[in-house]
């Protein structure tokens, strides 16, 4: 018995020993009481050293301790969801269109920028960030902007002033060879709503009509409506004739134009380095006028407060950071050129000097942003879906298509 | 211990093989010693410093039931392995403690889920819903004005903010009490805002960062319900509330035109015509999900379809797979057959390589227009734009899937079943076909017939494969939003995740839970059928 006395007695020391051990190591514990003084940022790979080196110059003038931590861009969203009060960020980056679903939630806290800082911004770009169905108020700073353009290969086609032009370059030069493309626009496998969203709005479509007040209303859906409708037979047109295949998916259409083997190209921002370093003569416009304005999709990235910074205890910091710091000319121009887009601070736009960028940001005159409220959700797979059906050679008539999209979107939305 | 009679009987050196194989038995008196008694020392503490750990974590949030729960069970644990009775206990626990973490909780989690309206817009508690609600429904008044805004303290020491207005320039001094002018000349500004004031201390580094809850509950009280808040800490801006809650009475009121928004008893506060404040919070709402199942046209139009369906998506995707592994098993039972390994290795080898990935590739090869299949076939085949093609496409690829996986197990089944049975049935005169229909595919059933359930079970939730290749695609002629291919969890991901507002984690929950039972009941009839088979023998 004495023995089994000794054992046990062993067994507890070394436990405890342990325990006192585990305890300070884990740093969890700390982190649940209140961690004033240090601010958390979730930041996708692509600008974690640029938002480190921005956040750590504003941390050490506030004497503030900044912890950036790296995430996939599209977890940033939905971690924030589930994630522990502990260990939930104070600050995030963010595209405007999750503005409504985060609003929604309460995951995230209105702003209020001085007036002087936001005349530096283009209206729509503080727009894409706004929400409310009451009180429509600013959740999050814009950064960086982004939107498709066609992409010309002077070389093989001059750039087209017109539509007409611009159809028949693109099934000229498609006729000269089996392996050609007329118009490189990506939608295989699942449809692509976004990029296709210039011969969407050209045709005369839209998502969602805006209320009196400005508010998307999402009980009022564009994508099948009579002028649209109207003109959705210019779509069988050019399936039949081959301008538009939705059997192209990205990676096709992107080697076509870079191979010579499509003249014309939609695409965004995203591809200038490519573009820059391919060696091909081009220049971006906007799509020439179909029956409308052919506008693509706006996109604005920023930053947002969540709500735990005010359980955390730095919620007046993380706003002065997001609404204050971030919004600044200099910060702005050092955060989009991380990314390779264009800032969202006009003042910081001037001092850009870079041609595909700002070609991309004409291309982008006139268009609409993102709709920023939740039930967008219900659109992106019905709207990309019915344009792979309309596109896909097989003479499917696109009205129907499009209006069964329309009807589906309003079931989704319930 | 028997070591010198072993050593006096010189056996044969043991080879490589051997040595391993004997390992085990080598390995059971080594741990049974103090190296043993320390690991188990080592594992039990660390166990325990876990669960305290857990329980700090645990009592700093206040669930009390919890950490008495985890209390008892570490107890009970260490008394298992401490104690030298129960020794079942101690092979069991592992087992059991995984097999709860990972199988029991989450389904209990789900269950729990499938009766909230946890959703977008209501993740939240009801308290937390208030607060955001409060905060998001202040709003600017008319004439509202914005100011730069410096944190200081006055002669006696008490926090106050020293405000410019952004338009005028005037200067003032806001307190919890009021806004009071002070002399401009007064107060220096440069760029970055407010520098210093006569007879204030502008609060500067360190301490501004501790002021923090102080300066966010911070009013400076202007007209009505107007105050002027900090927004950061350079900038102040007037704000009024749009919306007053009552406590007693549990509802939101709206100043502008008296509309009063009440709790639904769904997670919203909503007005009589239904307009709703955001955000919501999550709460129980009993079997609305369920009926949301029922008699939503979404749901509950292509439902048949989808379901039948997924059945023959499951059904024929196990049975080609497997007569196809059966098959090449067979063909490849050969042991004095040329280049055998090579073989074997080559048709594991889509086994080996991440299903998604796979998936991928094919999704690529299998595109009309660009795709492989068709350029090197010169044929001109719709794999995935047309309905039918689609279906055919979906199984084929998890038949490449899953073959390689019934090949290995049909081989180690075919290798098992005693070639004495087979000589018999040769002897008493069955042909090639007859011994295999009679004596070897019976056997080879009981051992492949649980996993074949198994199988088919795993590919009636086959989302990957649809997901990954299809995305449910092609829209289906009956126009739902259900495609051609979607099986009923990719078509639930749909309406959970691609629908609404977003994501319906409540509404995807109650969908599992009846998947669920399909395929519970599905596969209890099948093992009930193989029970039976087994009973033959």
């Amino acid at each position: 018995m004495s023995r089994r006395t000794a054992f046990g007695a062993l067994v507890v020391v070394v436990m405890l020993g342990m325990v006192a051990a585990a305890v300070p190591a884990s740093g969890a514990v700390s982190g649940t009481v209140a961690t004033s003084g240090s601010l958390r940022i979730w930041t996708d790979k692509d600008r974690r050293a640029d938002i480190e080196r921005i956040a750590t110059a504003w941390g050490s003038r506030r004497g503030v301790t900044v912890e950036v931590v790296e995430k996939n861009f599209g977890d940033i969203r939905d971690q924030l969801k589930t994630v522990a009060p502990a260990t939930a960020p104070d600050v995030i980056i963010g595209a405007h269109d999750w503005t409504g679903q985060l609003a929604a939630d309460g995951l995230v806290l209105p702003l209020s920028p001085k007036k002087a800082t936001l005349k530096q911004f283009p209206k729509y770009a503080l727009d894409a960030f706004s929400y409310g169905t009451a009180v429509k108020r600013l959740y999050g700073s814009p950064v960086a902007l982004e939107n498709v353009g066609l992409v010309v290969n002077t070389r093989l086609a001059t750039v087209p002033k017109t539509w007409a032009s611009l159809q028949k370059q693109a099934l000229a030069f498609k006729k000269k060879s089996p392996d050609n493309l007329a118009i490189a626009v990506p939608q295989a496998p699942a449809g692509d709503a976004y990029h296709m969203y210039p011969f969407f709005s050209g045709l005369g479509g839209f998502v969602f009509a805006r209320n009196k007040a400005g508010n998307l209303n999402p009980r009022v859906i564009g994508v099948a409506n009579p002028v649209f409708l109207k003109n959705a037979p210019m779509i069988d047109a050019w399936d039949r004739l081959g301008l538009i295949n939705s059997k192209v998916n990205y990676d096709t259409a992107k080697n076509a134009f870079l191979k010579g083997q499509a003249a014309f190209w939609v695409t965004g921002p995203w591809e200038a380095d490519t573009l820059r370093s391919s060696g091909l003569s081009f220049r971006i416009v906007q799509v020439p006028k179909i029956k409308f304005r052919s506008v693509p999709f706006l996109g604005v990235q920023g930053f947002m407060v969540t709500r735990f910074a005010n359980s955390h205890g730095v919620a007046t910091l993380a706003k002065d950071l997001v609404a204050s710091y971030i919004m600044l000319p200099a910060s702005q121009r050092a955060l989009a050129a991380a990314n390779g887009r264009f800032p969202a601070n006009t003042v910081a736009g001037k001092q850009v000097n870079n041609p595909v960028l700002a070609q991309f940001g004409r291309a982008g005159v006139g268009g609409v942003p993102m709709p920023n409220i939740p039930q967008m959700s219900s659109v992106w797979e019905e709207l990309g879906g019915a344009w792979l059906k309309a596109t896909n050679g097989t003479s499917t008539a696109a009205r129907p298509t499009f209006a069964t999209a329309a009807r589906n979107i309003r079931n989704k939305i319930g | 211990m028997t070591t010198t009679a072993a050593r006096a009987e010189v056996p044969p050196r043991p080879t490589f093989a051997q040595k391993v194989m004997a390992l085990p038995s080598r390995a059971a008196p080594f741990f049974s010693g103090p190296v043993g008694l320390a690991i188990k020392i080592f594992l039990l503490a660390l166990v325990n410093a876990l669960a305290v750990w857990a329980a700090i974590v645990l009592a700093d949030e206040g669930k009390w039931a919890a950490v008495a729960v985890l209390a008892v069970t570490t107890f009970l644990i260490d008394l298992a392995y401490l104690t030298r009775r129960a020794l079942p206990l101690k092979f069991l626990i592992p087992g059991t403690v995984l097999m709860i973490a990972f199988q029991v909780v989450p389904i209990l989690y789900t269950v729990n889920v499938a009766f909230t309206n946890y959703s977008t817009g209501h993740i939240l508690s009801k308290d937390q819903a208030i607060v955001g609600i409060k905060g998001n429904s202040l709003a600017p008044p008319p004439d509202g004005k914005s100011y730069l805004m410096a944190p200081a303290r006055d002669a006696d020491g008490a926090l106050v903010l020293l405000l410019v207005d952004e338009d005028t320039g005037n200067t003032f001094v806001g307190t919890t009490e009021e806004l009071r002018p002070i002399e401009r000349s007064s107060v220096e500004v440069d760029d970055l805002g407010i520098v210093s004031a006569e007879g204030y201390t502008l609060v500067k580094g360190p301490e501004l960062v501790t002021l923090d809850r102080e300066l966010t509950a911070y009013t400076v009280p202007t007209s009505g319900d107007a105050a002027i808040r900090p927004e950061g800490l350079d900038t102040a801006v007037e704000l009024a509330p749009t919306l007053r809650y009552q406590p007693a009475r549990d509802q939101f009121t709206r100043i502008a035109d008296g509309v009063v928004f009440t709790d639904n008893e769904k997670g919203s506060f909503t007005a009589r015509s239904g307009e709703e404040l955001e955000p919501g919070w999550k709460t129980n709402i009993g079997f609305a999900n369920f009926d949301k199942i029922l008699h939503n046209p979404l749901v509950r139009d292509p439902f048949l379809r989808v379901f039948v369906w997924t059945f023959v998506f499951a059904f024929l995707a196990v049975l080609i797979s497997f007569v196809l592994g059966l098959l090449l098993a067979i063909t490849l039972d050969k042991p004095d057959m040329h280049f055998l390994r090579t073989y074997r290795v080559l048709l594991i080898l889509p086994y080996a390589i991440p299903g998604f990935l796979s998936l991928l590739v094919w999704q690529g090869l299998l595109n009309d227009d660009f795709g492989v299949v068709n350029k090197l076939l010169h044929i001109d085949v719709p794999w995935l734009f047309d309905s039918n093609w689609a279906k055919v496409s979906v199984i084929l690829v998890s038949v490449w899937l899953t073959s390689p996986y019934f090949f290995l197990i049909s081989l180690g089944a075919l290798q098992s079943i005693p070639t004495e049975l087979k000589e018999a049935a040769r002897v008493d005169g069955g042909g090639p076909w007859q011994v295999f229909r009679k004596v070897t595919l019976p056997l080879l059933l009981i051992v492949v017939g649980p996993l074949l359930i198994a199988s088919f079970a795993f590919n009636f939730n086959n989302f990957g494969n649809i997901y990954f290749l299809t995305g449910g695609g092609p829209q289906s002629s009956d126009q739902t939003t259900a495609g051609d291919t979607d099986i009923l969890i990719s078509y639930t991901y749909k309406i959970a995740f691609a629908s609404g507002k977003g994501q319906d984690y409540g509404l995807a929950s109650a969908i599992a839970l009846i998947i669920f039972f399909i395929v519970a009941t599905i596969s209890s009839l099948a093992f009930w059928r193989t029970n039976a088979l087994e009973n033959i023998r």
